[in-house]
């Protein structure tokens, strides 16, 4: 009998050989899974953006998420949840007793400690080395302008969702593309520029609020919206004297005077009146019982284009007559005047008008812009329709493609448009609205002032509210300009004045003698020393 | 020769064996390396996210009119332009002007309104 194994008994040995070989690598694979391997595998890198950014109309950034990290406290594994409770509150500035009372009562095993912390505070935490701390990130949607664009773009709520402005108003686009961008119509410099404008001079006329739209007439294009007094988007908190509300699209006024811009488009496009027509002015007009007065003496016959440009009420009154309360209500419909806006701005507002009677004194009221009350974005578009040919105009903070018309049904005739142009432009140079007119840029335009209605129906006394809507350059109509201030103060240099042409006209004046050159708005060389070729 | 062939097969499949674990390790460890390299970059945007912000922030018209008066003394005076940007002539694409050229593009200082009249009447409506 041979010592040498058979054949089965090798082909054992082989088997045995395979099984400890597969054994041997299962086992340094446990050993390599188990000990060798680091924790952090395989994990995606996950995306932080929720929304879009929102950028001006040139790519400047406006509004961004940021990563920021939630922080949550498993409280049953504290050995001391008073002390965890202090030292969290130190950390965060989370309130100490809501921590306290938390962690005592909680029902689910995560408590939020505090929402969207800085890294600052994330680090303070982690070094109190307590158990049972977990971050979650997040994103903060943070304004790099704050205040300067705080009540056009609105905020978003701590889970991301829109709130107010364009974040709610764009809140779909937003979402569709998280970390892309969406473009808005504005114009960060020319936003600027009208902030900082309307600042100063609601400070120096003390005004109760302040607004100020830039338009593009044959786009629709909002370039700039500022209503003040504003508040900070990044604080999440309102400080004293801060307000959310966007007068200039949430709010309705009577404009006064600035209205009569469309009294006279309406006779011209009626044919009731021609500029040259002399109209003569009595010391009173009587409409039935009412009179109308004046805001200060008017000579006794005075030419359409010197009504508007004195603004008389009863010049106006007369035009308005001819027309009739029934065409001016149907004109006044066509552009856009008695139906809430609708942009892609959330905040609407619900224009005030004769519902019942629209008769004589109705008529009258209205044609010099009371009796109705409208939202300074809506008058600043019908604005824009009036001068751009007399096509309707439907604003829009979407950026457009650059040299985009998005002029719709022609309201009123082409010619009525011009002529319209050449009487705003002489209400700048031999009018009202003198202290608007900006050397080389053409500016035409009108003023406004009106009696401020109190909580009793009745008008305030020495309370108005001051307007100047203007136009640039009058030749070819570009933008178009309205300045609003609540209840300005008269200063020394205003002569005790407080009316429109002495508080609105000269900051409509500034605005656009500092936006103008950043809008590649044509120059009008105008005579100067300087340009004064020397005598041979 | 039957046992050789079979001792060979088995060998084969034993090296396959070895060789496909090799590339199923390579494969984790390329993935680890791709899921490492994708939280990097996505770091680096978020950081590159905040700098941009910052920068926003920092060169944000406000503050830079803000320093620009408080340090370099630069005024918000009212200037005019009498000719648009575009239309200034590009450099050395014109010789410069001679003695006594009249100057065709340059800029005035004027007052940034008319100077006040105290009116008559409140005529400012």
């Amino acid at each position: 009998m041979s010592d040498a194994p058979t054949i089965f008994q090798r082909r054992i040995l082989i088997g045995a050989g395979l099984c400890v070989v597969a054994f041997a690598l299962v086992g340094l694979r446990l050993v390599h899974v188990t000990l060798l391997s680091t924790w952090d595998n395989g994990r995606a890198a996950t995306a932080i953006a929720a929304r879009a950014d929102l950028t001006d109309r040139n790519g400047e950034l406006l509004a961004r998420d940021l990563p920021v990290k939630d922080l949550y406290a498993r409280p049953a594994v504290f050995w001391d949840k008073a002390e965890a409770a202090r030292g969290l509150s130190e950390a965060t500035g989370a309130s100490e007793a809501r921590l306290l009372r938390a962690f005592n009562t909680a029902k689910s095993p995560y408590v939020l400690v505090s929402r969207q912390i800085t890294p600052d505070a994330e680090a303070r935490a982690m070094a109190l080395g307590l158990p049972g701390l977990e971050f979650e990130r997040g994103a903060k949607r943070y304004y790099p302008d704050g205040r300067t664009t705080a009540q056009v773009l609105g905020v978003t709520d701590p889970d991301g969702g829109g709130v107010s402005g364009l974040e709610l108003g764009l809140q779909d686009e937003l979402r569709k593309v998280p970390g892309g961008k969406v473009a808005t119509s504005i114009d960060m410099r020319v936003q600027f520029i009208v902030a900082d404008e309307m600042a100063k001079s609601r400070e120096k006329f003390r005004a109760v609020a302040a607004g100020a739209v830039v338009m593009d007439v044959t786009s629709g294009e909002v370039l700039a919206m500022v209503s003040l007094p504003d508040f900070d988007p990044n604080l999440r908190r309102l400080n004293r004297g801060d307000s959310q509300r966007n007068i200039m699209a949430q709010d309705v006024y009577e404009l006064g005077s600035i209205f009569k811009i469309f009294t006279f488009a309406m006779g011209l496009e009626d044919r009731t009146f021609r500029p040259d027509d002399v109209l003569t002015i009595p010391r009173g007009y009587k409409i039935g019982k009412h009179e109308i007065g004046e805001a200060h003496v008017m000579p006794g016959s005075m030419s359409a284009w010197d009504i508007l440009a004195q603004s008389s009420n009863i010049g106006t009154s007369q035009i308005a007559l001819r027309s009739g309360g029934q065409r001016q209500s149907q004109f006044l419909r066509s552009l856009g005047l008695l139906t809430p806006l609708v942009t892609e701005l959330p905040e609407k507002a619900y224009p005030l008008y004769p519902k019942r009677q629209w008769g004589a004194i109705e008529t009258v009221t209205v044609g010099y812009g009371h009796g109705i009350s409208v939202s300074p974005l809506s008058f600043t578009a019908a604005l824009a329709t009036v001068v751009n040919g007399g096509r309707r105009i439907i604003p829009t903070f979407e950026r457009q493609e650059n040299g985009a018309d998005r002029r719709g049904e022609q309201v009123i005739r082409e010619e009525t448009s011009i002529k319209m142009r050449e009487m705003l432009r002489y209400v700048a140079t031999n009018g009202t609205g003198h202290n608007a007119d900006t050397p080389g840029y053409a500016v035409g335009g009108k003023t406004g002032t009106a009696e401020v209605p109190g909580p009793n129906g009745r008008y305030i006394k020495n309370a108005l509210r001051s307007s100047f809507a203007a136009v640039f350059p009058m030749h070819a109509p570009r933008y178009a300009v309205l300045v609003l201030m609540d209840q300005p103060k008269a200063t020394k240099d205003t002569f005790g004045f407080a009316t429109a042409g002495h508080t609105a006209a000269p900051q409509a004046g500034r605005i656009i003698q500092r936006i103008a050159p950043l809008l590649g708005v044509p120059n009008i060389p105008v005579p100067t020393k300087l340009a004064a070729v020397p005598a041979p | 020769m039957v046992r050789v062939l079979n001792f060979f097969c088995v060998a084969l499949m034993g090296l396959s064996i070895l060789a496909l674990y090799h590339v199923s390790e390579k494969t984790r460890v390329a993935h680890l390396t791709l899921s490492k390299v994708e939280r990097d970059i996505a770091q680096e945007k978020s950081h590159l996210s905040v700098l941009e912000t910052e920068w926003q922030h920092v060169a944000a018209p406000a503050r830079i009119q803000k320093l620009a008066v408080s340090r370099l003394g630069m005024d918000d005076s009212a200037s005019v332009q009498l000719s648009s940007f575009d239309l200034l002539p590009r450099r050395s694409s014109e010789p410069a002007p001679l003695n006594n050229t009249p100057l065709l593009n340059a800029s005035a200082q004027v007052p940034a309104a008319a100077a006040p009249v105290p009116p008559t009447s409140d005529s400012g409506m």
